[in-house]
């Protein structure tokens, strides 16, 4: 008897009674069981991930758009460079520009209401571009003849606020390459086509943004929602 | 004192233990059976709770990078011993001999970072740059970009749409948004990083300690651009020869580890040495534009004195480095202009309101 130590008698204000006594020795039991759980049970949380998208490096070129036309314009025909005027030294220039054209006729003008081809195009020397008033320059220089009409955005170009750049910032350790406008703009069709985008990468894998189903280049995400995703929701479209 | 009073566990300890230190200790059956059970119990615990490090890899748990100090108080040879360490590393990971440094800014440089709104057609080939240029995961996939696709005439930001998914763009009843890290003035994120792993350098850049951080996600929830990307998991390549950027650099793009924080760095390893950034370089439209402000001959500089400028989210006053900017108002040739009906040609006045 002396071996019982008796809690109740000597705590007579305890409220939780003779049950103290053996809710203790459930302590070490409960214990065990999730020691057991975090050691044997299954694997913890895992983040579930897909297996990645690689970088289409063919894709992200920082090359110009398009070549630049060489001062004059060199063109191979028949496995020989010519320039223009190699053949147009024998055909004299015709005094009007004809409504529609008998030669070069692949050409698409789509340049406003500049539809006229000596608007820009020296009709004498034709390796040779004209500015208004008649000055000839050449192709190297194509900006000045642009500029004729485009004044505020030759303006923002000369600054550095319109038009590509690339290379270096600091122009004391590498050279600073501002392209031209005719490395982007197609000088007949000035209009900059749309583009297909890149896919859409896959929203960041995290708990907060939910699971990309399908990561291919162009999969069809139904509902790009994550969140809507995550229950089963459809985009309302 | 006893393994009585451990043993007995019903809440009253102090009371108990006051009792009984009146009298001589006994080990009876009931408090031995009590007690033991207490204390495998509790090892067992114990035990289960460290568990978790059998699963971590020997390598990532060096005494040498235990005692790495702060990026700040590394003396050059330490630093260099670091970098040693990390070229190893990666090499070893990765497969790729790394080209790394550790690049310091120079003096009289910030920089400063522009995005014309009206040009940017939304292609995402600056996120792809991005994650190519600076080694980020590609499964769990981390990006630094978010292009929003914006109804429109809004500038409300949850209307933006980061997946759209289109054959062409610009669609014509949207425009794009790309947000990346705006390199902050007054950066919330620093403020809140408990052991400054993440600080301004003098060039305006914000930076991150990849060995000093903690993972706690204090900067993520401050930055109100939602700039901040957490490693969840261990990066991951495709295929690592080929998808390792192996010009690298200790603040910037070397290959970040599970549990930290990352961000855009203006393309340190690439800006510190003059050239422009990735994300820069591939843009069709010439959209973005970057450079250093304290020049005023410098595009950004020009932009900034000339152009209409937007910072986003001006009102949380973080003074940030990245701008947004757009032309005049000048009607294009393409636009469609309503020239105003010769009735409503009204006199220049001055008082009519």
């Amino acid at each position: 008897m002396t071996e019982h130590p008796q809690p109740t008698e000597s705590l007579p204000s305890s409220p939780r009674g003779a049950a103290g006594s053996w809710t203790g020795y459930l302590v070490g039991p409960v214990f065990l069981v999730i020691a057991a759980w975090f050691l044997w049970g299954p694997e913890g949380l895992d983040i579930p991930a897909h297996r990645g998208v690689a970088v289409d490096e063919s894709r992200i070129p920082t090359t110009p758009r398009r070549d630049l036309l060489g001062d004059p314009p060199v063109i191979n025909i028949d496995g020989f460079d010519r320039t223009c005027m190699d053949c147009h030294r024998t055909f004299p220039p015709r005094p009007d520009t004809p409504a529609r054209l008998l030669k070069h006729q692949h050409i698409v003008l789509d340049h406003g209401i500049n539809d006229r081809c000596r608007n820009c195009h020296d009709g004498e020397d034709r390796d040779k571009l004209v500015l208004r008033g008649g000055t000839v320059i050449g192709y190297g220089e194509v900006e000045q003849l642009c500029a004729k009409c485009h004044g505020p955005t030759y303006r923002d170009w000369q600054r550095g606020a319109h038009g590509r750049t690339n290379g270096y910032w600091d122009t004391s350790r590498g050279e600073m390459v501002r392209l031209q406008c005719t490395q982007c703009h197609d000088p007949h069709i000035p209009r900059v086509p749309a583009m297909d985008p890149l896919w859409p990468l896959p929203g960041p894998d995290t708990l907060r943004m939910g699971v990309p189903e399908d990561a291919t280049p162009h999969a069809v995400i139904h509902v790009r929602d994550p969140l809507r995703r995550a229950f089963g929701e459809e985009d309302a479209e | 004192m006893s393994a009585r009073n451990i043993g007995t566990g019903d809440g009253n300890v102090c009371d108990r233990g006051s009792t009984s230190s009146a009298g001589a200790p006994r080990l009876t059956r009931r408090g031995f059976l009590g007690g033991g059970l207490g204390a495998v119990g509790g090892a067992a615990a114990l035990a289960a709770a460290l568990s978790p490090l059998r699963a971590l890899d020997r390598q990532d748990y060096t005494l040498e990078k235990f005692l790495q100090k702060h990026y700040k108080e590394m003396a050059p040879e330490e630093m260099a011993e670091v970098l040693d360490r990390i070229r190893a590393e990666v090499e070893q990971r990765h497969g790729v001999r790394p080209d790394l440094s550790d690049v310091k800014p120079t003096d009289g440089v910030e920089f400063v970072y522009g995005l014309h709104l009206g040009l940017c057609i939304g292609c995402r080939r600056c996120v792809h740059a991005c994650v190519a240029e600076n080694n980020q995961s590609r499964s769990p996939e981390i990006q630094y970009i978010r292009v929003l696709e914006m109804p429109r005439g809004s500038m409300d930001l949850e209307r933006g749409d980061h997946h759209y998914d289109r054959a062409k763009v610009p669609h014509e009843s949207h425009y794009y948004l790309p947000v990346q890290c705006h390199q902050c003035a007054n950066p919330p994120c620093v403020k809140v990083c408990p052991i400054e792993a993440t600080w301004q350098e003098p060039d305006g850049v914000t930076v991150i300690d990849y060995d000093w951080c903690i993972g706690c996600r204090y900067c993520e929830a401050a930055c109100p651009y939602w700039a901040r990307r957490f490693n969840f998991a261990e990066p991951s390549f495709v295929d690592s020869k080929e998808d390792i950027n192996p010009e690298m650099s200790y603040l910037s793009n070397r290959p970040r580890q599970k549990g930290v924080m990352e961000k855009c760095h203006f393309c340190l390893h690439r800006t510190r040495a003059g050239r422009l950034p990735a994300c820069l370089e591939v843009c069709p439209v010439g959209a973005r534009k970057f450079g250093n402000v304290l020049d005023p001959s410098s595009e950004v500089s020009q932009i900034l004195a000339t152009k209409h400028v937007l910072v986003l989210k001006h009102e949380v006053g973080t003074l940030p480095r990245f701008f947004y900017y757009f032309d005049e108002d000048y009607p294009r040739a393409e636009d469609h202009v309503t020239l105003p009906a010769s009735s409503s040609a009204k006199p220049p006045s001055g008082g009519a309101e």
